[in-house]
């Protein structure tokens, strides 16, 4: 994107804009922009909201800031409580640290979560990495998918190359009674090489498949290796 | 082609592929989304593929991908999926593709064949797209069509823009590469500015 004669729009406070083509957008307070808004750099403090798509070099929501319309660029943060109702595409980052809500699908080259992250139809990614809890509707799928559990989280579908999920941390914590249940609930899940905890899913089918404790599997389909601890449930298992 | 199904554990083996490399594949779009087909079966859901096509495409990126990224690959695939295609001058009318006005001048213009293949169906649809909006006269549709043939070997393989500039009611038409600013002087206007591969995607999901 090119910023040779393009102005900057600043809302402080109260106010509104219509879109166009800007360098550098910064929303603090209650500022609206309606219209599609494409610049180099956004930023939403406060309860701004984008009525229209962005296209932006760099994103951050750091407020409760809203866009109705897609989002497309290259690296994307919500730090706050922040929610696009439709697509989010990056061509390099997503990170969602507070809660973020997608209203479609999420195609980015990494994507980190930290908070609560919901995402209403597929998460395409290369690297998934998840140190909250996350809602995906649809398919997530990425080459590598690491995920620490916090919570309940759940996918219809995982598929990629590695695929790490690790379920609750043992030590001072457990004396007490946990208040909810750390799961991750999957339909089914597919990948070469697979380490699983804490995991309640129908089908898992795999090159080399580790299943840990607290899983709740129905039937496994391995390649190469199977490897179970006890006390995890495998209805069945076959190699194929 | 034929209508056979090959599961995507079947499909693993004989190819000899992993989970991982499949999934790659499919989010780089190398693999087209509506070829994965879900069925349930007695062990839950699986999902099928059209055997005869995705043999052909894996055999394909497996061949080139020695020598090109899987970005460069999935450019190369995309707007030549659609390449070998061809579709009949009734079947267009019927769905609404084109209207028979554009296809008669394209075939008086450039000639038509029947079956008509992907690239010249392009064309057309190029043209139905900017007459039926009113953006150009059958003229400067004419125009159009001198200019998309001269192209039409090297037409979607990179980011082509067709502009139309009207100057004192004289329109010139052009084809360029990748523009980012266009400026023109006071008396032209543009009056058309269409992204080539914008048009191929939309014709793709219209078919």
């Amino acid at each position: 994107m090119g910023n040779g004669m393009k102005g900057n729009l600043m809302i402080n406070g109260y106010g509104s804009s219509n879109g166009g083509h800007f360098d550098q957008v910064k929303l603090n307070g209650r500022g609206i922009v309606n219209g599609n808004l494409e610049c180099v750099m956004f930023e939403c403090n406060g309860s701004g909201a984008v009525h229209g798509d962005l296209k932006v070099d760099n994103g951050k929501i750091s407020g409760s800031g809203k866009v109705k319309g897609k989002v497309e660029g290259n690296n994307f943060t919500i730090e706050g409580h922040g929610s696009v109702s439709e697509g989010v595409s990056l061509v390099n980052k997503m990170n969602i640290s507070g809660s973020g809500k997608i209203g479609g699908s999420l195609r980015a080259n990494e994507v980190k979560i930290k908070g609560k992250a919901t995402i209403a139809t597929n998460c395409e990614t290369e690297s998934f990495r998840s140190d909250g809890q996350f809602a995906i509707g649809g398919l997530l799928s990425a080459d590598h998918i690491d995920v620490r559990l916090y919570g309940e989280s759940n996918a219809a579908e995982m598929g990629g190359q590695t695929i790490k999920v690790k379920g609750k941390r043992r030590g001072f914590f457990q004396l007490f009674k946990p208040f909810f249940q750390t799961k991750l609930t999957v339909n089914v899940i597919e990948g070469d090489e697979l380490e699983l905890e804490s995991t309640k899913a129908e089908v898992v089918r795999g090159k080399n498949v580790i299943i840990g404790p607290e899983c709740e599997i129905d039937l496994v389909e391995y390649k190469e290796s199977f490897r179970r601890v006890e006390g995890a449930k495998v209805r069945e298992f076959k190699k194929i | 082609m034929s209508n056979e199904l090959i599961s995507k554990k079947d499909l693993l083996d004989l190819t000899g592929i992993s989970y991982g490399q499949l999934y790659r594949w499919k989010r780089k779009n190398l693999i087209p989304e509506e070829w994965f087909i879900r069925k349930s079966t007695f062990t839950g859901q699986e999902t099928f593929f059209p055997k005869e096509k995705v043999l052909e495409r894996i055999d394909k990126i497996q061949s080139m991908k020695e020598t090109l990224s899987l970005d460069e690959l999935a450019e190369r695939l995309s707007p030549s999926s659609a390449a070998g295609m061809e579709f009949s001058k009734n079947e267009l009318l019927k769905r609404n593709i084109v209207t028979n006005t554009s296809l008669e001048l394209y075939g008086n213009e450039s000639g038509i064949s029947d079956p008509l293949p992907f690239d010249q169906l392009l064309e057309v649809f190029i043209l139905d797209k900017l007459l039926s909006s009113g953006d150009i006269s059958l003229d400067e549709g004419r125009m159009l069509l001198q200019v998309l043939k001269e192209a039409r070997s090297i037409l979607g393989k990179s980011k082509h823009e067709l502009l139309l500039i009207r100057k004192l009611g004289v329109t010139s038409c052009l084809l360029v590469n990748g523009a980012e600013n266009i400026i023109v002087d006071q008396g032209s206007k543009v009056t058309v500015r269409l992204s080539v591969r914008s048009c191929i995607e939309e014709l793709k999901t219209n078919l």
